[in-house]
């Protein structure tokens, strides 16, 4: 492994799993998978649609997205919105993600106990 | 007929992977990322069938991604299970592998068959034994991977933990190998010698068989015994106790053997004689050099039980 294999490889594991609250504040506005996608690169969040699609099938398993399939266009599209259940728990992981920031800030500011 | 596009090609071979009521679910989004991926393809100019290859390529392999949708797991046994599997077929074949040999091997002597026979068949039972242990585990663990409710692991828990090895009685092992293989080989020679050694198309048994009644069960006995002490002095290590109990199994074997011998009852006469072993005036030097090796071997065995007890001893004084 190249060291810039290396650094992809943490990189990938830091951002695991802030896509998942990613996808559960911007789908409070409902959306279907490719636009998710492009909005997401868009505010420099780029996932992987290999990533990105199977992600929001677990998250509608597990109750924190609800679907809907739009059939008004030529190409039917599934829509995933937020639920109250993963609105929780994107105040969960937004206020650990908070606190591992601020933590991590006062390490870089090298002015840790 | 319909033309089937890559697109139909490809969805298929994906849901297929799924069972049949996700089907239809898994075929609409496929098509409807496929079908978003390939529109931005040719927004960016690329052509039509160009743009549909690119995109399925981007998919990458139909199973594989039907394994991601399903959270499938891509192994056959994954780290949840995997220790405990490993555990579990190391005590396996370790348990049964010994076993299944000795039987082979006790069932193939009673049996007759020659040496070389009963290797072969021993070597070919302990391979399909082997195979058929880890092949069924391995089958047990991987439906065990893949059940839905998933049964938790055997928990470890520090009962697990190993012994630190005793390195004096890991130093003793080879001794009790050696000493067991050697005294199982030597009983089943006595035993397969009786069921008759064919010379020139007749079969004769070695030992002579009145023997049967009390000298072959009271040898095979002591040889049960000999092993019996062998795993006292792996487990206890030398001491004057196990060299004493070494010189009077030494003797009860001896004894009663160069006895016979030397009052001609110990082989069978038409044995001897088909062999063409002269008995009688001629035997004398051979008889002569047997009964030294005899006393010699028995000799040599009880002195070397005697030095390494008073070896052990003095280690012991010294730690």
């Amino acid at each position: 492994m190249t060291p810039d294999d290396a650094t992809a490889t943490h990189l990938q594991e830091l951002r695991r799993g802030t896509t998942v609250l990613a996808c559960l504040l911007r789908l409070r506005t409902p959306d279907y998978g490719y636009a998710l996608l492009e909005s997401l690169a868009g505010l420099d969040l780029a996932v992987d649609a290999n990533t990105l699609y199977p992600l929001l099938r677990r998250l509608e398993k597990q109750g924190l997205l609800t679907s809907e399939w739009n059939t008004d266009e030529t190409r039917p599209r599934k829509f995933y919105r937020t639920s109250p259940a993963g609105e929780r728990l994107a105040a969960v992981l937004a206020g650990d993600w908070h606190r591992i920031d601020e933590a991590l800030a006062r390490l870089t500011e090298g002015d840790a106990p | 007929m319909t033309t089937t596009t890559l697109t139909d090609r490809y969805v298929w071979a994906t849901v297929r992977n799924v069972p049949q009521r996700q089907r239809h679910d898994l075929d609409r989004e496929l098509r409807e990322r496929i079908g978003d991926r390939r529109d931005a393809f040719l927004e960016e100019g690329v052509d039509p069938a160009d743009a549909e290859r690119r995109t399925l390529l981007e998919l990458g392999d139909p199973s594989a991604l039907a394994a991601d949708y399903l959270d499938r797991p891509l192994q056959l046994i994954g780290p949840r299970y995997y220790l405990t599997w490993l555990r579990l077929v190391k005590v396996l074949l370790a348990i049964v592998l010994p076993f299944v040999a000795a039987a082979s091997v006790l069932a193939q002597l009673l049996a007759g068959a020659a040496v070389g026979e009963v290797f072969a068949a021993t070597i070919g039972v302990l391979l399909s034994t082997a195979l058929h242990l880890v092949f069924w585990t391995t089958l047990v663990f991987a439906i065990l991977e893949r059940s839905p409710d998933q049964a938790r692991g055997m928990e470890w828990s520090l009962a697990n933990l190993p012994q630190v090895r005793d390195e004096h009685r890991a130093k003793r092992l080879p001794d009790l190998i050696a000493s067991v293989v050697f005294l199982a080989i030597f009983a089943g020679f006595i035993v397969w010698g009786q069921l008759g050694v064919t010379i020139d198309g007749e079969s004769f048994p070695v030992l002579d068989p009145d023997l049967w009644t009390f000298w072959i069960p009271w040898f095979l006995g002591l040889l049960v015994l000999e092993m019996a002490f062998a795993g006292a002095v792996y487990a206890w290590g030398w001491n004057w106790w196990l060299a004493f109990a070494n010189l009077l199994l030494n003797i009860a074997f001896t004894v009663p053997a160069l006895w016979l011998l030397l009052s001609e009852r110990l082989f069978d006469p038409e044995f001897l004689a088909a062999i063409g072993w002269p008995w009688g005036d001629a035997g004398d030097v051979t008889v002569t050099v047997i009964t030294v090796a005899i006393v010699g071997v028995t000799a040599w065995d009880v002195v070397d039980g005697a030095v390494k007890a008073y070896r052990a001893g003095r280690e012991r004084a010294i730690a």
